[in-house]
């Protein structure tokens, strides 16, 4: 007990004084776990999301599609050989019955059979007629010719192979019968009827039928607008803010103006879509729906970030290079353009490119303009109506059919892609580019 | 003073010079001469103005907002404040170098053809290669880095850089060159460098110099302005303000009794 007592004495000497160092370090230790909680969190629902989207969307990337040997019959497409006369007759010709002929011809059933026939013709996709119409008019030589094709299988088929349909359910309350069971169960044993890359999602347009429904006009919507915005925000932007930053007085009037382009960064996007409706499509009597008035408005939106992105890149120039550049006597404009700038212009393709992911992703604006439309045509300029990534999700998102829940995450997983790469992009370049003083 | 009796040319001169920020003046009303082929020192406690004066020499404090200048500056009789005078010109005129090495993070061939290149001093590939081979012999240089002078000149020693702005200045055949405390950022022996090299570029160049080291000064100059709150205390050869000031303020500073 003496011992104890000493050592108790000792610990009280004043240079173990209690200076709450216990206390401190328990509050280092509690802050730095509340922080990886916080990441850990902000993890799983990433997680979650992205799990979420391509479990449901990765299925979007194959179709199914049956493989048939179809007659190009001319007496079934121009029986009265008038189509040289007539340049509709090939447009219009019933080319759905000769892929359905095929069908009948692989699965051994009777033309006369009503009912075989009927639940045979509903497995074909209705896009069958644009497909074989098209191989056709851009080759006539196949008119009466046998050719081997890969015809899309109709939506209800790919979604009951796909596993979306219940088919325990009764048959009566399926849309999928039993007789069309078998046939598919037929044409997948002898390797007719399989799951193929689905190129038809980046390539088609808008259209009801979901298996031919694909993001192609949207994508080069969006690759039109994104275009815009770059060669409109990034040389205004840019310009605005050189000369804020380096040229303009610092008064009451520049001071507004910065109060002003900070506030129009927080300005909610569907704003700027009236405006763009007001003034480029009630004002200037620019088209609706256009890919043009989608750009410029997002640009409008896009201004600010980049207005930001490069003031900040400009004040983060030391200002010892401006000095040293006006010390041996380089004009006000040789500093900025020779040695200002390019210092900063990582800076600026990094708030550049941040500011079109964002405005890549942006739906609001657009669906005040009209972009929000059914599109079939991939648009061949900036005038003709489009319709954006974006959008292309939202308006999948409202159809009914079972094949567009895929399709929706499936778009998602293409915008996301779109958007990572771009922000990857943005990051290798600040890496790349960075400088230090 | 090597025996030169002659009174020198009048390269620079102030007269009556005011300078105020904003509301609060800097310079309270000072009449400078800096001679030519002299380094003239600028010394005195920090905020007495003295490297408020040398930026007025090549107009550096214009990209100031709030600082105005008044009073008359000349170069060889010229006003240069006159609005007819052209600031870019000016400054090819009076060359200045920092406190802070602050080399272009480029190349160290393209540091110096920078100046003359926008100032059309070299007609051609050529020219400009001997301008940098003369300008960084002239700051004592070349034989450092002849072999990298395509290596950034950002990845040269703290001394090495300051050497290599000393040789921008140069490169655009400057007649006066202001330095601004050019080795409070140096270690010893690279400050006993540049301080060679100042006495060397005394022999073609009009130099003044700012300078926190009473004993740098003495070494440098020839003249030597005291500056203390503002106004000019006493200006006179370096000899003879360090041996025999006329003033009591100079006298304790130099001493070290205040600053």
């Amino acid at each position: 007990m003496a011992d104890t007592s000493l050592t108790d004495n000792n610990v009280a000497a004043p240079r173990h004084r209690d200076i709450g160092l216990k206390k401190r370090y328990a509050a280092e230790r509690r802050f730095q776990f509340y922080g990886k909680l916080a990441i850990a969190f902000g993890l799983f629902f990433l997680a979650l999301l992205l799990w979420t989207v391509v479990s449901k969307g990765y299925t979007a990337f194959q179709q199914t599609s049956i493989n048939l040997d179809v007659t190009f019959d001319e007496s079934v497409i121009d029986p009265k050989n008038e189509r040289n006369e007539n340049p509709m007759k090939l447009l219009t010709a019933n080319y759905p019955k000769l892929a359905e002929a095929a069908l009948y011809e692989k699965l051994g059933i009777d033309a006369e059979d009503k009912a075989g026939t009927k639940a045979a013709d509903a497995l074909i996709s209705k896009g069958a007629r644009a497909q074989l119409r098209d191989m056709l008019i851009s080759n006539p030589e196949l008119m009466n010719q046998t050719v081997n094709v890969w015809v899309l299988a109709a939506g209800e088929v790919d979604s009951a192979i796909k596993g979306q349909f219940d088919l325990s359910v009764d048959e009566s309350r399926r849309k999928i019968k039993d007789n069309q069971l078998e046939m598919i169960e037929k044409l997948q044993q002898d390797g007719s009827l399989e799951g193929r890359f689905n190129t038809g999602l980046f390539t088609n347009g808008g259209s009801s039928r979901p298996e031919t429904a694909g993001v192609g006009v949207a994508i080069i919507g969006s690759a039109y607008m994104m275009l815009i915005v770059l060669l409109t925000s990034l040389p205004i932007g840019v310009a605005a803010s050189i000369y804020l930053e380096e040229f303009a007085p610092k008064n009451r009037l520049t001071d507004i103006i910065e109060v002003n382009i900070n506030n129009l960064a927080a300005v909610p996007s569907i704003v700027y879509g009236l405006l763009g409706l007001a003034v480029f499509i009630n004002f200037a009597g620019l088209p609706r729906s256009a890919s043009l008035v989608g750009g410029l408005v997002l640009s409008l939106m896009t201004l600010p970030t980049i207005i930001i992105a490069t003031r900040a890149a400009l004040k983060a120039v030391p200002p010892s290079i401006r000095a040293a550049a006006l010390g041996i006597g380089a004009s006000k404009n040789q500093t900025v353009f020779h040695h200002v700038l390019p210092l900063a212009a990582p800076g600026i393709l990094t708030g550049t490119i941040i500011g079109l992911a964002q405005a890549l992703g942006e739906t609001a604006p657009l669906l005040l303009i009209g972009m929000v439309a059914f599109v079939v045509d991939a648009p061949a300029t900036p005038l003709d109506p489009a319709t954006a990534l974006p959008v292309q999700i939202f308006m999948w998102a409202n159809e009914a059919e079972r094949a567009f829940v895929e399709r929706t995450s499936g778009a998602i997983i293409i915008l996301l892609a779109f958007l990572a790469v771009m922000n990857i992009t943005a990051i290798f370049l600040r890496r790349r580019f960075e400088r230090r003083w | 003073m090597d025996g030169e009796t002659e009174t020198p040319k009048v390269k620079m001169a102030g007269k009556g010079v005011e300078v105020f920020y904003g509301s609060k003046q800097a310079i309270n009303g000072i009449d400078l001469e800096v001679y030519e082929r002299q380094v003239t020192a600028l010394i005195g406690p920090s905020g007495c103005g003295k490297s408020t004066y040398l930026r007025c020499l090549n107009r550096m404090n214009d990209t100031i907002d709030i600082c105005k200048v008044k009073g008359l500056l000349t170069l060889d009789g010229e006003d240069i404040y006159d609005p007819n005078i052209d600031v870019v010109e000016l400054r090819a005129r009076v060359g200045m170098v920092f406190q802070k090495p602050n080399p272009f993070p480029k190349s160290i061939h393209e540091n110096i053809t920078y100046g003359p290149r926008i100032h059309g001093l070299a007609k051609s590939k050529a020219d400009l290669d001997v301008i940098v081979e003369k300008s960084l012999r002239g700051a004592g240089l070349w034989e450092e880095v002849k072999d990298r002078l395509h290596e950034p000149g950002t990845g040269l020693s703290g001394g090495q850089q300051q050497r290599l702005c000393i040789a921008r200045a140069i490169a655009v055949q400057p007649e006066v060159i202001l330095m601004d405390e050019p080795c409070s950022a140096l270690d010893p022996i690279a400050t006993a460098i540049v301080e060679e090299l100042i006495g060397e570029l005394r022999e073609q160049y009009t130099i003044v110099i700012v300078t926190h080291s009473m004993q740098q000064a003495a070494r440098v100059s020839q003249r030597t302005a005291m500056f203390h709150l503002g106004d000019l205390v006493e200006v006179d050869d370096t000899e003879t303000i360090f041996t025999n000031p006329s003033e009591k303020r100079t006298q304790d500073y130099i001493t070290g009794r205040f600053g």
